[in-house]
Formats: structure tokens, C-alpha cells, sequence
């Protein structure tokens, strides 16, 4: 197999311009997914038998909760790939994922207490599934903090991804949680095919809104990744040529 | 259009949940548009330095 188009990632310059030709295409179709999404949520899905209208919660909460998981992940295998082969650009994309993910961890957090609330009668409870989630955000938090605190950028590389790949730990607790301990959070009802926990009409407007979150996602990541790559290729004749 | 708002009675626990996780969704595109620019400006500063 060749691959020398997968190479080409290792390149500032082409990832540079990459990610300015193709971030606008992710975030328009994804806008356009999240309405339809959106649509079909709050107006097409009938009302649950039990939770009532307030079920709908799940088509903000479960693409934030999904995303800031995946984004946690995808900064962990750039971090490593830095780490090991040593590549800028992957530590660039680890960069660049902190602040998305910690953002949706935010939202994950919010939407969750929201939807608590009237379920469980609380905002808040130390549950394993809430608790492991705010570690999620102390992790996102702790990494960019460590990368701030360093100011050679190698160093501050290097210990922020021995930090990120050892937090990785954290995301399959989160997954698993509702399985293996009992606590409050509902386990997965999802189910596709014969034997759907939930009538298709609620699953499509959540699987169309899961893709828009996560297009929408890669359109913000290669945006911060241009960013990230202008700050750290400072001397780089390639940015002459870009930013004329 | 008010049973739509009030979405059974729970409408002030899901409007607030979708304020918030759009509202990332919108500040996230902001914030990184903002740190292009920011990137920008700043490399465009060092190659005049150099120049």
C-alpha cells in the first residue's frame, strides 16, 4: 500500500492548507445537519411514554457527552503520535483539541444537570457517570494549564502528553460506568435493528445530530489546528507565503 | 405554539439545556476564529520584525 498521502500529514504547510480549503465544507453541512436535527427532535419525535417531552434533552446532551469523550480521545492519539515519532503536527492537533473538549465537557456537564434535575430531583449527585465526566474536565483543564505553565514549547509538548495519554484512562470509566456500578445515570438504551429500545423517529433526528456534532467538531479543530500551527512554525518561510 | 414552549412542563430545564449546548457550539466557532486572527496578527508582526 502507498503511503506516502498519509505522510503528507506530517507537513505544516499542506495540513495548513488542508485545513483552510476543506473547515468551511464541515461547518456548512454540519449547520445544515444540526437544523434537520434539530427539526426532527423537537418536532417530529413523539413524546416519551415516560420522561415525556423532556427526553428531548437527549439531542443536545448525548452529541455534547459523545463529543467531549472523542475529542479527549483523538487529543490523547495525537499526543502519542507526537510523542513517539516526534511529529509537530500531532502535537499541534492535541493543542488544538483541549479547548473544544473542555468546552463540551462544559455543556455535557450543564445539559446533564438540567436533565437531573426533574428526573432525579437534583442537579447534582456523585454519581460515577457525573463524577468521571467532571474528571474529564479537570483533565482537559489540567492539560492546558501544564501546557501554559511551560514555555519551552518541546517541554511543554512533551509533559503534556505524558499527561493527556495517562488520562486517557478516564474515558473508558466514563463509558463503562453506567454498566458497571450502580449509580443514577441511566445505562444505554440505543439499540439499532430488530430489537430498537426507541421507535426510529427519535433515532434518526439523534444519529443525524451525533454526525452534524461531529462535522461540526472537525470544521472548529481545523481552524484552532491553522492557529496552533502560525504560533509554533514562528520562523517558517511557508507563513511568508500564507498570510500574503 | 405555548404547549411547544412548555414541552409538558419541562420546558424550563430543556430550553436553558439547549440554550447552553448551542450556545458552546456558537462560542467554540467564535473563540476559534478569534485565535486565527490572533495567530495571524501575530505572525504578520514577527515577519515585519524580521523584515
Amino acid at each position: 500500500m502507498n503511503w506516502v498521502w498519509f505522510h503528507r500529514f506530517g507537513s505544516p504547510p499542506w495540513v495548513y492548507g488542508f485545513a483552510q480549503r476543506w473547515a468551511p465544507w464541515f461547518g456548512g453541512i454540519a449547520g445544515v445537519l444540526m437544523l434537520v436535527a434539530l427539526y426532527g427532535g423537537l418536532i417530529l419525535a413523539p413524546a416519551d411514554y415516560q420522561q415525556k417531552d423532556a427526553f428531548r434533552m437527549v439531542y443536545v446532551h448525548a452529541p455534547c457527552a459523545t463529543l467531549s469523550m472523542a475529542i479527549y480521545t483523538t487529543l490523547a492519539i495525537s499526543a502519542a503520535v507526537g510523542l513517539i515519532w516526534r511529529i509537530k503536527v500531532a502535537h499541534a492537533a492535541a493543542a488544538a483539541c483541549a479547548p473544544i473538549g473542555a468546552w463540551f465537557t462544559v455543556a455535557t456537564l450543564g445539559t446533564g444537570m438540567l436533565w437531573g434535575k426533574p428526573m432525579w430531583g437534583a442537579y447534582w449527585v456523585w454519581d460515577p457517570r457525573l463524577t468521571s465526566e467532571l474528571i474529564l474536565l479537570f483533565l482537559y483543564l489540567g492539560y492546558m494549564g501544564l501546557r501554559a505553565a511551560i514555555e519551552d514549547p518541546q517541554k511543554a509538548d512533551k509533559a503534556s502528553a505524558v499527561l493527556a495519554i495517562v488520562g486517557v484512562v478516564n474515558i473508558p470509566i466514563i463509558k463503562w460506568s453506567v454498566v458497571w456500578w450502580a449509580g443514577l445515570h441511566q445505562a444505554p438504551t440505543k439499540k439499532l435493528g430488530a430489537d430498537a429500545d426507541i421507535t426510529w423517529n427519535m433515532v434518526w433526528p439523534l444519529l443525524l445530530m451525533l454526525l452534524a456534532f461531529f462535522l461540526y467538531f472537525v470544521a472548529v479543530f481545523l481552524i484552532r489546528l491553522r492557529a496552533e500551527l502560525l504560533r509554533r512554525e514562528r520562523t517558517a518561510n511557508w507563513i511568508r507565503e500564507v498570510l500574503a | 405554539m405555548n404547549d411547544f414552549l412548555s414541552m409538558s412542563g419541562y420546558g424550563k430545564y430543556l430550553w436553558p439545556a439547549f440554550a447552553l449546548g448551542f450556545g458552546v457550539v456558537v462560542l467554540n466557532l467564535l473563540l476559534a476564529w478569534a485565535s486565527l486572527k490572533s495567530a495571524r496578527e501575530q505572525a504578520k508582526r514577527r515577519l515585519e520584525m524580521r523584515s
